[in-house]
Order: C-alpha cells, then structure tokens, then sequence
C-alpha cells in the first residue's frame, strides 16, 4: 500500500526515510502535494504493508495518507494521539 | 491534483501576479516595486510612526490585500487553521534580521525578481547571494534543522494578523491624520497606485500564493531539495510576464524600461553588498520556512509562527530606519554593514543552535 507521510520539519521526513530504507521499504522525498496540505513542506512517499515502518509514532509527524482513486485520504493525524497510533499501527 | 495541473496552475498564477506588479508601477507604485513585501511593510512601519524616515510613509494596502485574500480563500477552502507555538521568540528575531537583508539590498525576494524584470542588473548580485543562502540553510535542513512543531491554537491567535490588516485599512480610509504619510515627489513612499487599486491587487496576489502556496525561497529549496522546478516554474512565470509587461509599457510610453547597473529606481550598485544582503534574506527564509510573501501569506491562514516572522520584519524596518541601516540610492551604509554582519552571525548561530542539539535522536 503507498502511504504519503507528512511531517513539522524536514528532518522528520529524512528519518521517516531512513526508517523505510532499514525495513526494506521503497521511500522517497518529496514536496507536499497541494491537495494534502497547504503547508510546503516535505514529505515521503512509501510502499509498505503496515502504517509506519516503526511502532512507536515519530515526534515531527503531521499525518498519513494514502491513495485513493487519484484521490489523497487521511488516516492518522498526530492530533488523534498515541491510542489511535498504537490501533492503527498493530 | 496531480502534479502537472499543480505546475499548469501556478504558472499560470505567477504570471497573473507578474502581469499585476508590473501594471502596478504605471498606476503610481515607485519603480520595479509594484510589490515589495520588505519595502511596503517597512513604508506601513513608517505610517504608523514606528521610524521617522520621511521618505518611506505609507500603510500599503498591498500588504493588507495580500493578508486578506489568503485568509478568506483559506477560510473558503477549509483551509483557516489557527496553529503556532513553534519558536516564536526566533521566528522574531530571524524575521528581524531578513528585514534588515531586504533592506540592504533593497527590496525583499519577490522585489529582486521584479528589478530583474525591469532590468536591474544589480538584481543578478542580488539573486546569487540569495542562491547561496539558501543552500547553507539547505545544508541545515539536512542535518536535522527544526523549530520543533506547532499546535493548534485558539480562533482568536489565528485571527490576530488578519484582524491587524482590517484596523489599518480602516486607520488609513476613517482616520488618516494619525499617520504619517510622505508627501508625492518626496521619496518611494509618496508614489503609490490608488489605494481600492493597491488593495484588490493584494486580495488577488493573496489569494492565488494561497491556492498554489507560491514562495521564492520554496522554489531554489525545492530544487536542491527533490530536483523538484514546481516552485521555481512559478518564480520564473511571474518573472517572463513582469519582463513582457515592462517591455509592453515602455513601447507604449506608459513606464521606462532600460537594462543597466546605473540609475536604476531604488537601487544601489554595491554588488557584494548586495549579495550579501539576500544572503541573509535566502538563509533566514529557509530557517523561517518561506520567503516574506509566503510568511505573510501564512499568517492570513491562521498561523501565528509566521505573524511573528511579519513582526519581526516589520520591527527590523523600524531598527534599520531609525539607526541608519537601510541602504539608499547611494549605497549601503556603514551601519547597515554591521547590521548585517551581525544579522549573518546570529542567523548562523541559531541555526547551528537548532541543528546540532544534544539528546537529538
């Protein structure tokens, strides 16, 4: 499934990559598309069959989302908090 | 939306936004300044007394314009999000400090692209220094830069810069005589367009940065970044159609348009201290996130990181003008030269301050 994770900083979305690569997971860097946010900054681009390539939820997170039909859906916002991380990432 | 259409849109955007600031000279704005978010801020500075350098008063409704449209298309989209808490105390300081690069050069990122357009040579200096400041804050950014998140806010911290532009909108239309305003023939801030002119010009520019989240610091960034031209097409857009217009307008006699170095309007022709004047400018806009149009911008969609970005500019234009470090038509000053010795100094420090940190996973 290709996730499109957003991030507060930049380096967040370098460790999210980072995170990718060690699982074995195809990632890249990108710009946030527009249709995601309104903010411009960067995010990463992942195939993977869990949620996030680690169990404990990144501090620089801002959300995850995935494709469908062309179309961005959110499924994590770091709003949701750690009891929606941990049900969603087991 | 899919890539491409995002490139088709904003270049079509920029080269709407090159076509207004170009059309906005004839209409009354100073030379090559149909929008200058340093210059007009620094003139809004001066209105409301913050700096009593006569020749640069006036509340722009530009900037305004530019606050509001961006803060109505956000609350239309959905997109009006108070959020803040994210190092505001430097956000304040680099904002600060990009004011005063502007102001060494003359003009902040947007204005360099005009002055290209209307051509500046000096400009070119201008655009290699700024090139280079944002590589080092490039350079930052991937050995862990952050001013750490932000949260969301109350309604009211969001509304803060909006509410700001409509008290001085109505300063400048019920209650003028609080203000200072130089006089026409007295220097840039007495050549203006008509203010309903000036401000749906704001409200246009505003809303399409919004919709296509414009910047030109995002555009060098982005391409050093991803090899990503988005951005950058969309810096380059609103270049070719402010370059088109000059030309169009001085064909038809409605505005001079000469390439040189010399005698160009608001200029000066220190080429490194122009250079490093948008060296600070570029290396301080990575660190905030965006150049002044976007902060701006930004802060019309309810964040508050970004208004106090814009109050720093704005209390960096009162500090430059009150203690001599603005350059003029003459040349950098030897306070100026300080200031942004200074300025690079500090902006370094915060940024290794923020990169390097101990306990950083």
């Amino acid at each position: 499934m290709i996730h499109i994770a957003t991030f507060h900083a930049h380096i967040g979305a370098i460790r999210c990559k980072r995170d990718c690569e060690r699982a074995g997971w195809k990632a890249r860097l990108m710009p946030v598309p527009r249709s995601l946010s309104s903010s411009c900054g960067t995010c990463v681009r992942y195939e993977g069959d869990r949620l996030y390539p680690c169990r404990e939820m990144p501090e620089e997170l801002e959300q995850i989302a995935t494709e469908r039909d062309g179309k961005y859906v959110t499924l994590y916002r770091a709003e949701e908090g750690e009891e929606a991380w941990k049900a969603l990432s087991d | 939306m899919t890539n491409k259409r995002e490139t088709r849109i904003i270049l079509l955007a920029g080269a709407l936004i090159g076509l207004i600031a170009a059309l906005l000279v004839p209409l009354g704005n100073p030379g090559n300044m149909g929008f200058c978010i340093a210059c007009f801020l620094r003139d809004t500075a001066g209105a409301l007394k913050l700096h009593s350098a006569a020749a640069v008063q006036y509340i722009r409704p530009e900037i305004m314009g530019l606050v509001l449209g961006s803060f109505l298309l956000a609350l239309l989209r959905g997109e009006f999000k108070p959020r803040g808490g994210s190092s505001p105390a430097t956000r304040f300081i680099l904002g600060f400090f990009v004011m005063i690069g502007c102001l060494m050069f003359l003009g902040c990122p947007f204005r360099m692209i005009l002055r290209l357009a209307g051509g500046d040579l000096n400009a070119l200096a201008g655009l290699i220094g700024f090139a280079a400041g944002i590589l080092v804050g490039v350079y930052f950014l991937n050995k862990g830069y952050s001013l750490k998140r932000s949260y969301t806010l109350s309604l009211s911290e969001g509304l803060s810069l909006p509410t700001i532009s409509i008290v001085l909108l109505i300063l400048l239309l019920a209650v003028s005589g609080l203000l200072a305003f130089t006089e026409a023939g007295g220097g840039p801030g007495g050549a203006h367009a008509p203010i309903w002119v000036s401000l749906a010009a704001g409200l246009v520019v505003g809303a399409l940065a919004q919709y296509t989240r414009l910047c030109m610091v995002g555009g060098i960034r982005d391409l050093v970044l991803f090899r990503e031209t988005k951005l950058l097409s969309g810096f380059a857009a609103v270049f070719v159609a402010a370059l088109m217009m000059n030309l169009i307008l001085h064909l038809g006699g409605r505005a001079s348009f000469f390439v040189s170095f010399e005698g160009q309007p608001v200029s000066h022709t220190d080429f490194l201290w122009n250079a490093l004047g948008m060296a600070l400018v570029g290396l301080g806009c990575v660190l905030l996130g965006g150049c002044p149009l976007r902060q701006l911008v930004l802060a019309g969609e309810g964040n508050t990181d970004s208004t106090m970005a814009v109050l720093g500019l704005v209390c960096g234009a009162a500090f430059a003008h009150n203690l001599g470090l603005a350059s003029s038509g003459a040349g950098p000053t030897l306070n100026g030269k300080i200031a942004v010795a200074i300025g690079l100094a500090t902006v370094l420090l915060i940024a290794v301050m923020n990169t390097f940190q101990k306990g950083k996973k």
